[in-house]
């Protein structure tokens, strides 16, 4: 067996030192200020007061955070189902083919291409209680008899939220679920036809067994989206009414730069990267079990 | 060898070339902001400075509203402040009381260019930490009542007396709903941000109360007032999730008869605005008759480790004289922070004359290094009222409940 040369060392070593000092250091600078207590006064510093584990006590005990973890987790949960869910089916749609096909799979994009505080501004708009579309249309189907307040009441504002995500989310499911399918070759339903099955049990024992894995891929890879969701948010709610609408990443980001406990920011934020870290490792374990043995 | 030293020689020339160009070069002042409309009065200040020829030349740089205080607090923890930057009214005892901000009150009391004591109260009050200054304001604003004078003629109302007390602006909100017409009576912002906290002062303070004695039956009063005006349909509930600029959206589409807003407004009006309207001074408590308004607005503050002090201070000094102020208030609404600045012939002179008056009343938030942790608690409160999930007296309770150990550890 040959030693390894000097030139693989450098190339291993290169990326390395990148993901160090890009990606190690930051996460273990926050880890180490969700232990202290920073301050505009000692931020800049590196000796500051330590605290132990008071910043992830207090936030534990604080029920906003609660409230917020608990909304993190549905808001995951929610657009992971509905964003692949849709967006499967409406792959599985456009592979059908029919006229005009391709360009409606161009025009769904639109949605993805926008920036993500257009996106939540339109759907505020779109949520308005008195003049907001969504109602007219509910209103005018017969389904609703009073307007609902979508963004103004914390019973109903997160529906809003993750109806606003998840279309914003879809055509990006449908791209990848479209690449898996095209994947699978078209005598197996050729066959399967022949055979006499219709296209949901062609669906459900030909294209859903060879998707799978891609699909579990496209679901780590929206929950890690999802996980990190701000500016549709920020847009849409603020995290309002009464946090009905917060996720960790926004509280985070209130904790540093509205209240100025970067200590507490810092404890949020890391709450929120091992919910991520979780979610990664599962998504590397999915791709290593995709290739081909 | 003959070449090489004619290498050096021209290296050498070189050398000296940049270093004269150097000796002329004016210095640099970096100046963060977050004005990106070209008509702001802080590029006219800009122009004038760096015409000046006074040997520093400002290297403005844009930063979105939003992203003032994460960029300020990126430069504090990598050492590498700018020279200026503006900052919002209750921001400023945060850094000033964590020595971020330099203490400028020598400078401003020798100030050939700056007159101490013609600033209003408010912005000044803002300016300060345990007696020292640590910024200047650079304008101010506060909120009044804007009337839709249409709508109000449409109702029989006289938009010449506008409502002037509570009891007044409940009735008036009562006759102005128009459910068929889509018109809500009245507007004000409960958004779940510093800006329901901005609209809902001025109520607390006219009944009496204060951020301090949120438990006390003044505050409940207030809550109450803005909960029944929701609650009756006469204001709209989507204020729960508007911020103040949506409020002034409904107001110019027609369907809010009159509504709670600031003068950096205005700018809009003209091309927005389809009907007559009027400003009008914010209502008094019929029992109280308390005047009073919120005091908003961005100030200077150079920040520990600046580079260029002497040039950022007479930015400053650039920033304050009347030539801008005219610019100000004409192109953007904007208030001079001095009382003894009077604009001739402003744009929207009724307005003008309302606000400027208004500016007297108008009290600042705290100032407080914490204010965030008092302001949220009273956020939350108002968002639970309105929605209903708790009456107006339980839900200041609970804020008062927060808010009392922080305000133990250091008090307004």
């Amino acid at each position: 067996m040959r030693r390894p040369s000097w030139l693989l060392r450098l190339f291993l070593g290169l990326p390395m030192i990148y993901l160090l000092a890009m990606i190690g250091v930051p996460i273990v600078y926050n880890l180490a200020m969700s232990v202290q207590e920073v301050t505009l006064g000692n931020i800049a510093a590196f000796a500051r007061p330590f605290v132990g584990l008071d910043n992830f006590t207090d936030s534990l005990a604080d029920p906003i955070f609660r409230r917020v973890l608990h909304n993190s987790v549905v808001f995951v949960l929610v657009n992971v189902a509905g964003q692949v869910g849709i967006g499967t089916i409406a792959a599985a749609c456009f592979a059908g083919g029919f006229p005009g096909a391709s360009t409606m799979r161009g025009l769904l994009l639109a949605a993805w291409i926008l920036p993500g505080l257009v996106v939540g501004t339109v759907w505020k708009w779109m949520f308005a209680t008195q003049f907001g579309v969504v109602n007219f249309v509910l209103s005018a189907l017969g389904l609703i008899g009073t307007p609902v307040h979508w963004l103004s009441d914390p019973a109903t504002s997160m529906t809003a939220l993750n109806i606003a995500h998840i279309w914003f989310g879809i055509p990006f499911s449908m791209i990848l679920v479209a690449a898996a399918l095209t994947n699978i070759p078209g005598e197996l339903y050729e066959a399967a036809s022949l055979d006499g099955a219709g296209p949901l049990r062609r669906f459900r024992y030909i294209t859903l067994p060879a998707i799978a894995p891609a699909l579990f891929a496209v679901a780590c890879l929206v929950a890690i989206a999802s996980l990190r969701a701000f500016d549709v948010i920020f847009a849409l709610t603020q995290g309002g009414p009464l946090n009905s609408t917060n996720v960790l990443p926004l509280l985070s980001y209130q904790a540093s730069f509205q209240d100025f406990e970067f200590g507490r920011g810092a404890a949020i934020g890391s709450f929120a990267f091992v919910m991520v870290f979780g979610v990664a490792l599962v998504y590397v374990r999915t791709l290593k079990s995709e290739q081909p043995a | 060898m003959h070449r090489r030293s004619l290498l050096k020689s021209a290296a050498a020339l070189a050398t000296l070339a940049v270093s004269r160009a150097r000796a002329a070069e004016p210095k640099k002042i970096a100046l963060w902001h977050i004005y990106a409309r070209d008509f702001d009065m802080i590029h006219l200040g800009i122009k004038l400075f760096n015409e000046a020829n006074n040997g520093y030349v400002i290297e403005p740089r844009l930063i979105p509203y939003v992203q003032i205080n994460p960029e300020l607090i990126r430069a504090i923890a990598t050492d590498s402040p700018p020279d200026l930057v503006v900052i919002n009214d209750p921001d400023i005892a945060g850094y000033s009381s964590q020595g971020q901000f330099l203490d400028l009150t020598d400078r401003v009391a020798k100030s050939a260019r700056i007159n101490a004591s013609s600033f209003y109260k408010g912005p000044s009050t803002s300016d300060h930490w345990r007696g020292r200054r640590y910024a200047v304001a650079r304008e101010m604003n506060a909120l009044s009542l804007y009337i839709n004078d249409d709508l109000f003629r449409a109702k029989g109302l006289d938009p010449e007396k506008p409502p002037a007390t509570w009891a007044q602006v409940l009735a008036a909100a009562e006759k102005l709903t128009d459910p068929a017409r889509r018109v809500f009576g009245f507007g004000f912002c409960a958004h779940q941000s510093e800006q329901s906290t901005f609209q809902f002062l001025p109520w607390l303070w006219q009944a009496g109360g204060g951020i301090d004695r949120l438990d006390q039956p003044e505050a409940t009063a207030a809550l109450q007032f803005w909960t029944d005006l929701v609650r009756n349909g006469f204001v709209s509930r989507d204020v729960i999730n508007q911020q103040q600029s949506e409020v002034i959206n409904t107001f110019l589409a027609g369907n809010t008869a009159f509504a709670v807003g600031g003068p950096w407004e205005l700018p809009r009006f003209a091309t927005e605005a389809k009907f007559q309207w009027r400003v009008a001074p914010l209502p008094v408590k019929d029992d109280k008759k308390i005047e009073a308004s919120s005091l908003g607005g961005f100030h200077f503050a150079i920040p520990k480790g600046a580079k260029e002090v002497d040039g950022a201070f007479m930015v400053i000094e650039q920033m304050l004289d009347a030539s801008i102020f005219p610019q100000g208030w004409n192109t953007g609404g904007i208030l001079a922070p001095r009382s003894d600045i009077e604009i001739p012939s402003p744009n929207w002179p009724q307005a003008y004359k309302v606000f400027r008056t208004q500016m007297i009343t108008a009290t600042q938030r705290g100032p407080h290094p914490q204010w965030a942790s008092l302001s949220k608690p009273l956020q939350q409160a108002i968002q639970e009222a309105l929605t209903g999930s708790m009456k107006p007296a339980q839900a200041l309770a609970a804020a008062a409940a927060k808010i009392k150990p922080v305000l133990a550890k250091t008090p307004l």
